[in-house]
Order: structure tokens, then C-alpha cells, then sequence
């Protein structure tokens, strides 16, 4: 079998099922797309995306509990960090494409607002997904860089997809030339950690970039953290690479602008963590005053907290002069990009799930948030705040959501916002960071006054109209999943916290294969 | 006669301040979206200049640049493509122009 | 070594000679062969292109720009054919198969621009 197969067959491909699911299907839609007559409605293929969604996702609960596997000399590689991401990707996908339907659907939009085409916009979002996935779950440098870009170059269509929407058109081609940029910027960095090393394995990588460091190299070394952390930083929307964020916000679609805010940055905190814990583990000082020390978690992680701190600064108080709804939740990603980043810059031992914990905190909420925005801006026809005024005599039910999603955000217990926050601000308080605790505190603070903002327009401003606003299936169904998931996280948040650390060993991120 | 490894980046780091520096000030989109391909074409000679002469000398840092010449040509199609539907709508391809976002 | 350096020069002058004899050969023979009807529009610098007269800044139609981003598409992931076909014989039937997968993917995209009318030029 071996001559006649190759070496290729030997690998356990079975393990690649949640990717397979996802390619298969997505193919599958943009044929079906072509195929289909021009004007029948696109809705069945946006729900054949959903259910590849959920069959990827029961694979990925397949791989769960069996160790690291590696395939293509770590290429691929299956672990319960990469694994719990991927979940986390796929449900903020299908909540994507829930909202998609209502949004790509919704009757009385002018002409030029419409997405042309919408079984371009369900496949896409799908490729997304997969590069997102791709980006979670390889150890190979290359293969990250490409679900990278798998994950850009299908965002930067999304984007654009309303093709006669001047906002849409500009505000993806802002998209695609920082995005360029940044991707620009990470491989010039990661051609110097492949100079160094001359791998692209992340833990060959590993081994060689601490002996480079002895050897004198560590100049290069810095130079190619910080090239590689600054161009990332733009997946994540923070500060130095923030800047995209509310224009591209604001112009793109309303579920694409939730799966920027999640998926995408998701994935950027995926790769982020992924490469530089198990590449740069092993950068150690021995000729230091005070003995050896990591360089990762002395020196580098310090202007990574640095930048953390500056992105809930910026973040907070830039959003405090929003009065477009849409640009104001792009400041608040930025400020929730710094809080996420706390973790990873104080590197505790629980760094992995504090991360994880807000992510899912921050997946509910903020899909619950973008979900009823996108029905009050459709349903006035505006993107202003003041849209928001008498939701709660219009419809309780959302205000009333809506009102916990932002509290959420604001981090007042007791909500999933809230323990996220505290785990985070607990675990910079043990590491000594009290600079970095304290700005957490006071950055909150100033961010309760534009959260609170929406709140008084929401029960205390009287709306130009009285009429009940009519809420569709799909988004009735988001708003309650995430509503239930935000009250609930912050009702047990200890056993979520302990159910993750019990069924998902977040540390065998740093484990070679078979172990 | 051999050209010194430290050339190579040098001309390496030179095109891609170029092309960062034509990135974030030329006024026409195109030439933005061909600085673009300079800094990654930067990213491709420091690759295969590794490559060959790197302290570890191998084959991976070509197929790095395949993989990088490939997807830079995607991300500029792309790119051109909503600048094709942007110059559509608004008969423009000076980036100053694209101020709408502004608030 | 002076023998081996004299003969790589010969090869260059053979190929020099080889380049010059070629067109000149070629000119000639087409010199006797063809039916000499020198008309207005023969004369032309382009005979079945655009009259090259004017300035260089002219707009061109954006439908190049497709054809062009179509092309660079196409021509690019084939790069990844060659490293294929060149270690063929160690990767086995299973990277003709994984191959055949990405040959597809590329149809499809030809399709795309197919059924999108790309390709019909109005």
C-alpha cells in the first residue's frame, strides 16, 4: 500500500473532519449558488451553512478528550486549545449567519444598501470560518499565515458585499490596505524568526530561538516580536493597529460587523497566544543580574501590556464622543481587545482560561448587542443612537436584553462581563500589575457613561414612534440564547470556569504530539 | 565572489520602507495597492535570502515564499476588485477623497 | 582552464551568430515568399490595433482590470503544480488526489467567472 499511496496515507485524516465539514460545505453553496435560478430566494443555502456549522462542530466534540494529534509534520494539529476556539468560532458563526438571513431579507431598504449578491455572502462567511478555524489549530507558521489570509481576504469581500453602498465600498477598501499592511508586517517578522531559526515548525522554532538568544541574536529577536505582535494586533483591533476598526465598523454589514468584532478577533487571540507562548517559551536570559529569567515574560510582555493599557485608554474614552451606534461599539471592541489582552500580558498559569472565559462571555454579549442594533437601526432607518429612544415601550423584551448585553459589556455584576473582567483584573493583581489593575478599573468607569447613554435613550427618551417593533424568529432566537448564556455565565461563573479547566487541558498547547 | 547575507536584507528593509512609506502617503489608490506588493515582495527576498545563505540553510523559506507570492496576488485582486466598485460609485481613485467615514 | 573559458566562449558566439542569422533569415525568406500589396492600411505601425497617436495618460476601460485580476489569479495558483510535479514520484497516488482536489476548487472559480459573465467582453 505504502508504494502505491505514499507517505501521504499514513497520516489520520479523520482528525481534519471539523475543516473537511466546513470546505465541503462552503463548495458545496457557491455551486448550488451558480447553478440556482438569479432571483429565487438564497435563504435554504444560508441554512445548509448553519447545519455544516453544527456538524463541524459535533466533530470538533469528536476530537475533544483524546490528547494532541499532529499531522503533516505539525502542520495540523489537534489540541483542546485549538478545539475550544473552534467551537467558539463556529457558534459565533452561526449567529453570523442567523442574523445574515434576517438582515440580507429584510424588506424597505433603499436600492443601493442592498448585498448584491447573497449566496456570495453565506459562502464567504463560511471561508471565513475556516480560516479562522485553520488559524487555531496549526504549529506550522505557514499554515497559520494562510488561515490568516484565508480569514482576511474573505472579510475584506464581506465588507464590500453592499457593491452599490459608497460607506460599504470605502469602508472595505480601507479594510484591505491596512489589512495588507499588517499581513506585511507579520511576515516580515516571521522571515526573521525563519532566518533565526530556519523552521517554521513552532517548536523546532522554539529550541533554536533560545539558543539564538544566547548566541547574541536577541536584537533580531525583538525586532521580529514586535513586527509580528504589531501586525496581529490588527486582527484584534488593538492598539497600535486599531485604527480600521470604526470605519470598517461602521460600513460594513451589521453581521459582518458582529463577526469582525468576534470571530475574527477570536482567531487573531488564537494565533496570538498560540505562537508566541510556544515559540518564544524558551528565550531565556541566563546571564541576567538577578538570574535567569524569561525574556517573553520580563521584557516583551510588558510593552504588550503597555499596549493593552493604551487600547482601553484610546478605546474608552474615543467612544465616549460616538454618536453613531455602530463606531461607538468599534471603540468598545477596542477597549474589550485591551481587557483580553491582560491575561496574556501578565501570563498567569490560568492565562488560557480567563482568556477563553471572556471570550465566551464576550461572544454572548456581543452578539446579543449586534443583533438587536441591527433590527432598531434597520427598523429607523438610522445608525444613530438616538434610534434606541423608547425601545422599551416599543419592545420591553429587547430593551430589557439589550440593557443586560450592555452591562455586559460595561462589566456590572452580575453578569458574564462582570466575572471575566474580575478573573482578569484578580489575576494582574496576584502578578504584581497593579498599573495595569488600576487602569482596567478606571477605563470601566469612564465606559459606563456611553453604555449608560444607550440605556437613557432606551427608557427615559420618548421615540418618534409608539408602534411596536416587530422582532423576526431568527433574532428573537439569538437574543434569548445569548441573553440566557449572559445571565447564566454570571450566575455560575465558577463552574463554567472549573467545566473548562476539567474538559479542556488548555496547556497541552505547549505539549509535543503523542504525549 | 559571493554577495554577504546582510545585502540581501539590507535591500530587503529598504523596499519595504518604501513601500510602507507609499503605502501611508500616495494619494492614488493603485500605487497604495502596488506599495503593498513592495513590502511583501520585501518579505519574499529576506525569505529565499535565508534560504540560501541563513544560518539554517533550507528549502522551507522558498516554499514560505510560494505561499507568499500567491496569497499577496489574492489579497490585490481583491483589492483592485473593490476599488473597481468603489471608482463605480464614486468616479474617484484618490485615497484623500475617501473621507465619507469621517465623523 | 584557458581551453574551457575559449569554449564557453563559443558558445556565446555561436548563440550570437544563431540570434543574428535567425531573423535575418527569416525577413529574407518571408521577403520571397510573400505577395507585396503595400496598401494605407498595411503601412500602419499596428495593423489591427489602435492607432498609437496622442498622449500616453488615456483611461482605459475597467474591464481589463478583470481580465487582468482573472488572469493574475489563475497564473499564480499554478505555482503550486510545479513543486507537485516535481516531487511526484516520492508524494504517490494520494498527492494526485489531494491535487485533483485543488484542480477543482480552480474550475469552480473559472466557473464562477463564467456564470458572472466575465469572460464575454460586453
Amino acid at each position: 500500500m505504502e508504494s502505491r499511496w505514499g507517505p501521504l496515507a499514513q497520516y489520520d485524516w479523520s482528525v481534519m473532519a471539523p475543516e473537511f465539514t466546513i470546505l465541503i460545505v462552503a463548495t458545496l453553496i457557491s455551486v448550488i449558488d451558480l447553478l440556482m435560478p438569479n432571483h429565487s430566494n438564497r435563504r435554504p443555502l444560508a441554512w445548509l451553512g448553519i447545519v455544516g456549522s453544527l456538524l463541524a462542530g459535533w466533530f470538533v466534540l469528536q476530537n475533544t478528550g483524546h490528547g494532541v494529534v499532529e499531522i503533516l509534520n505539525g502542520s495540523y494539529r489537534v489540541d483542546a486549545f485549538g478545539n475550544v476556539f473552534k467551537l467558539i468560532f463556529l457558534a459565533g458563526t452561526i449567529f453570523t449567519l442567523l442574523m445574515s438571513i434576517n438582515y440580507l431579507n429584510r424588506g424597505g431598504v433603499k436600492e443601493e444598501e442592498k448585498v448584491v449578491d447573497h449566496g456570495e455572502f453565506y459562502y464567504l462567511t463560511l471561508t471565513a470560518l475556516l480560516g479562522s478555524m485553520i488559524m487555531s489549530s496549526s504549529a506550522d507558521a505557514i499554515t497559520l499565515f494562510v488561515g490568516l489570509e484565508l480569514l482576511s481576504i474573505s472579510s475584506y469581500i464581506l465588507v464590500g458585499t453592499r457593491k452599490k453602498h459608497l460607506l460599504s465600498n470605502e469602508s472595505a477598501f480601507k479594510y484591505v490596505v491596512s489589512g495588507s499592511i499588517a499581513s506585511a508586517t507579520v511576515l516580515y517578522g516571521i522571515s526573521f524568526l525563519y532566518g533565526l531559526t530556519g523552521t517554521t515548525n513552532l517548536f523546532e522554532m522554539a529550541d533554536r530561538l533560545g539558543q539564538a538568544y544566547m548566541a547574541g541574536n536577541a536584537l533580531l529577536i525583538y525586532i521580529a516580536f514586535f513586527l509580528t505582535f504589531v501586525g496581529l494586533s490588527f486582527k484584534i483591533s488593538s492598539v497600535p493597529y486599531h485604527m480600521w476598526a470604526p470605519d470598517v465598523y461602521q460600513g460594513a454589514p451589521t453581521p459582518i460587523t458582529a463577526f469582525l468584532s468576534v470571530v475574527s478577533k477570536a482567531a487573531g487571540f488564537a494565533l496570538i497566544i498560540r505562537f508566541f507562548i510556544t515559540a518564544f517559551r524558551s528565550v531565556v536570559d541566563y546571564n541576567a543580574a538577578n538570574g535567569p529569567h524569561s525574556v517573553l515574560i520580563s521584557e516583551l510582555l510588558l510593552v504588550v501590556g503597555i499596549l493593552a493599557a493604551i487600547s482601553m485608554i484610546v478605546g474608552n474614552t474615543l467612544a465616549l464622543r460616538q454618536t453613531n451606534i455602530k463606531r461607538m461599539m468599534a471603540y468598545s471592541s477596542i477597549a474589550q481587545a485591551g481587557y483580553i489582552l491582560v491575561p496574556f500580558a501578565t501570563l498567569t498559569s490560568l492565562i488560557f482560561e480567563q482568556t477563553v472565559f471572556y471570550l465566551i462571555a464576550y461572544l454572548l454579549m456581543n452578539m446579543g448587542a449586534f443583533a438587536i442594533i441591527m433590527i432598531v437601526t434597520g427598523d429607523r432607518e438610522t445608525e444613530d443612537i438616538r434610534s434606541f429612544a423608547g425601545l422599551y415601550h416599543r419592545a420591553p423584551f429587547l430593551a430589557i436584553a439589550m440593557t443586560f448585553f450592555l452591562l455586559s459589556l460595561a462589566g456590572i455584576p452580575i453578569s458574564a462581563g462582570f466575572f471575566g473582567k474580575f478573573y482578569i483584573f484578580m489575576s494582574s493583581l496576584v502578578m504584581g500589575n497593579y498599573w495595569l489593575a488600576g487602569i482596567m478599573i478606571a477605563t470601566s468607569v469612564v465606559s459606563y457613561y456611553y453604555y449608560f447613554g444607550i440605556i437613557r435613550q432606551m427608557y427615559m427618551r420618548p421615540g418618534e414612534t409608539e408602534a411596536p417593533l416587530r422582532v423576526p424568529a431568527g433574532i428573537a432566537v439569538i437574543v434569548l440564547i445569548a441573553f440566557i448564556g449572559t445571565v447564566g455565565v454570571g450566575i455560575v461563573p465558577d463552574s463554567v470556569l472549573n467545566f473548562i479547566h476539567a474538559n479542556f487541558p488548555l496547556m497541552d498547547l505547549i505539549e509535543a504530539a503523542g504525549q | 565572489m559571493t554577495v554577504p547575507l546582510a545585502s540581501y536584507l539590507l535591500v530587503a528593509l529598504i523596499l519595504f520602507c518604501i513601500g510602507l512609506y507609499g503605502a501611508l502617503t500616495k494619494r492614488n489608490a493603485v500605487i497604495v495597492l502596488l506599495s503593498m506588493e513592495l513590502m511583501l515582495n520585501a518579505v519574499n527576498i529576506n525569505l529565499v535570502a535565508f534560504a540560501k545563505f541563513g544560518a539554517f540553510a533550507n528549502l522551507t523559506g522558498q516554499i514560505f515564499s510560494l505561499f507568499s507570492i500567491t496569497l499577496a496576488a489574492a489579497e490585490v485582486a481583491v483589492g483592485l476588485a473593490i476599488l473597481i466598485s468603489l471608482y463605480r460609485n464614486r468616479r474617484t481613485v484618490n485615497v484623500d477623497e475617501m473621507d465619507l467615514l469621517k465623523r | 582552464m584557458a581551453d574551457l573559458y575559449s569554449n564557453n566562449y563559443l558558445i556565446v558566439a555561436i548563440f550570437f551568430i544563431l540570434g543574428l542569422a535567425l531573423p535575418i533569415g527569416a525577413l529574407t525568406a518571408g521577403r520571397f515568399l510573400r505577395p507585396n500589396n503595400p496598401i494605407a492600411e498595411k503601412r500602419t505601425t499596428y495593423e489591427s490595433g489602435m492607432e498609437p497617436i496622442g498622449g500616453s495618460w488615456v483611461q482605459f476601460n475597467v474591464k481589463y482590470y478583470i481580465y487582468a485580476l482573472l488572469f493574475v489569479v489563475f497564473d499564480v495558483e499554478t505555482i503550486f503544480l510545479y513543486p507537485w510535479a516535481v516531487a511526484y514520484d516520492q508524494l504517490g497516488l494520494f498527492a494526485l488526489v489531494e491535487m485533483l482536489i485543488f484542480v477543482t476548487l480552480l474550475v469552480i472559480g473559472l466557473i464562477y467567472a463564467w456564470k458572472k459573465k466575465v469572460l464575454e467582453w460586453d
